[in-house]
């Protein structure tokens, strides 16, 4: 039985990376503060591979055959795509994969009923992976990564209560399916609120992004999965929001949990909210 | 916005995904863009006319997915995060609401 060591939820906006040195110390000090205890905490568990659950922003498919989750099975995974480069203005990183650990969670999650694609070659990576690395230094870890793209943006996509009951299978195949003594780590990646290439580009929902952090902060899961739902995502910004249904995988892997959060920003030219939780696995989930 | 008018069919989201892929499209588009749209046969005459004119707002009523559509508007007017982005961004709000160019 494998064991999940370390979970949290962080927004992969690229002007995080790209406007950092422009942005208020205030914002400055919200992203440095998140990222950082995210790269502490994910070092302080020391998990052998990391689970990064993330949207893929039609970088891999077309819309017209467009899957709801893709597995990156490789045994190394880099980026970003170089579309992406200048536009999130990050270095090139190389992660390396997991192969058996990918082909675990796609045989498993298969036969308890979810439906995904699996990718042996590379995927291309845009903001979803690429962020989260170069703020964490992720690279620099030596930790296996297994990709899971997902679609929160070609409607229709799963909704969230699919997404948190994905991460109940998730936890499944991490107990019943993976070697004991395999120490896992997830990570959601998307969100907060933004509308990206919308009407509402550069306008930010503060109370929704507050409300999120508090709830997913919180071991009331009832509450969070009744009160963050699909039509208030997408008020809170259209094809955008919905990212933070990574997060839903992620809670519904671990469970009823306390987590942690940093701060928050909404600078207007971060394009997103900037907000992250790190949750507290070291007690039994409520 | 919402995704009432979304048309998953429309041509112009082939050709974000074809100049995201293709360095080379990408540096025809910007010299001869009018030989780029002929490679899309399915292209409606309205939808072609949206795009030579930068009309976003009439791109996203003929079913635009808005995540391509900004895309679409960094590969016109820039994509580099410390300028490019930021100005492709402003000028798309100001064709999807038609204000003046926002200023963040």
């Amino acid at each position: 039985m494998a064991e999940i060591v370390f979970a949290a939820g962080i927004p992969h906006a690229p002007a995080v990376v790209g406007l950092f040195e422009k942005a208020p110390d205030e914002a400055r000090a919200v992203v440095a503060a998140t990222f950082g205890a995210v790269a502490r905490a994910m070092a302080a568990a020391r998990p052998d591979v990391l689970l990064v659950f993330g949207n893929d922003h039609l970088t891999n498919s077309r819309i017209s055959a467009y899957p709801d989750f893709i597995i990156g099975l490789a045994d190394r995974h880099a980026g970003p795509h170089e579309w992406f480069k200048e536009w999130i203005g990050c270095r090139d990183w190389a992660l390396p994969g997991d192969p058996e650990v990918a082909r675990a969670l796609f045989k498993g999650l298969t036969k308890r009923g979810f439906r995904l694609n699996a990718e042996a070659g590379p995927l291309k990576f845009d903001d979803n992976l690429s962020v989260p690395t170069v703020m964490t230094e992720l690279d620099s870890t030596g930790i296996r990564v297994v990709p899971v793209l997902q679609n929160c943006t070609v409607p229709p996509f799963p909704d969230e209560r699919r997404c948190y009951a994905l991460g109940q299978a998730v936890a499944a195949c991490i107990a019943e399916d993976m070697p004991a003594g395999l120490r896992v780590g997830l990570l959601g990646s998307g969100g907060l609120s933004h509308e990206p290439g919308g009407a509402r580009y550069f306008k930010i929902d503060e109370a929704f992004d507050q409300h999120f952090l508090k709830l997913a902060s919180q071991p009331d899961h009832a509450a969070f999965l009744r009160e963050i739902t699909i039509p208030r995502m997408e008020q809170a910004g259209l094809g955008g929001t919905a990212e933070v249904l990574s997060w839903f995988i992620v809670m519904g892997a671990i469970g009823e949990r306390c987590g942690e959060s940093f701060g928050y920003t909404g600078w207007p030219s971060f394009r997103c909210g900037i907000g992250g939780v790190v949750w507290d696995l070291t007690k039994e989930a409520a | 916005m919402s995704w009432e008018t979304y048309d998953p069919s429309l041509a112009a989201h082939d050709l974000v995904q074809d100049l995201k892929w293709d360095p080379a499209l990408r540096a025809q588009f910007k010299q001869n863009e009018a030989a780029v749209l002929d490679r899309y046969p399915t292209m409606r005459a309205e939808e072609r006319r949206a795009i030579e004119q930068r009309d976003f707002r009439a791109l996203y009523d003929l079913g635009m997915h808005p995540y391509l559509g900004g895309q679409l508007s960094r590969f016109i007017w820039g994509n580099d995060a410390g300028h490019g982005a930021v100005e492709a961004s402003k000028r798309l709000v100001a064709s999807l609401t038609g204000a003046p160019l926002e200023q963040p």
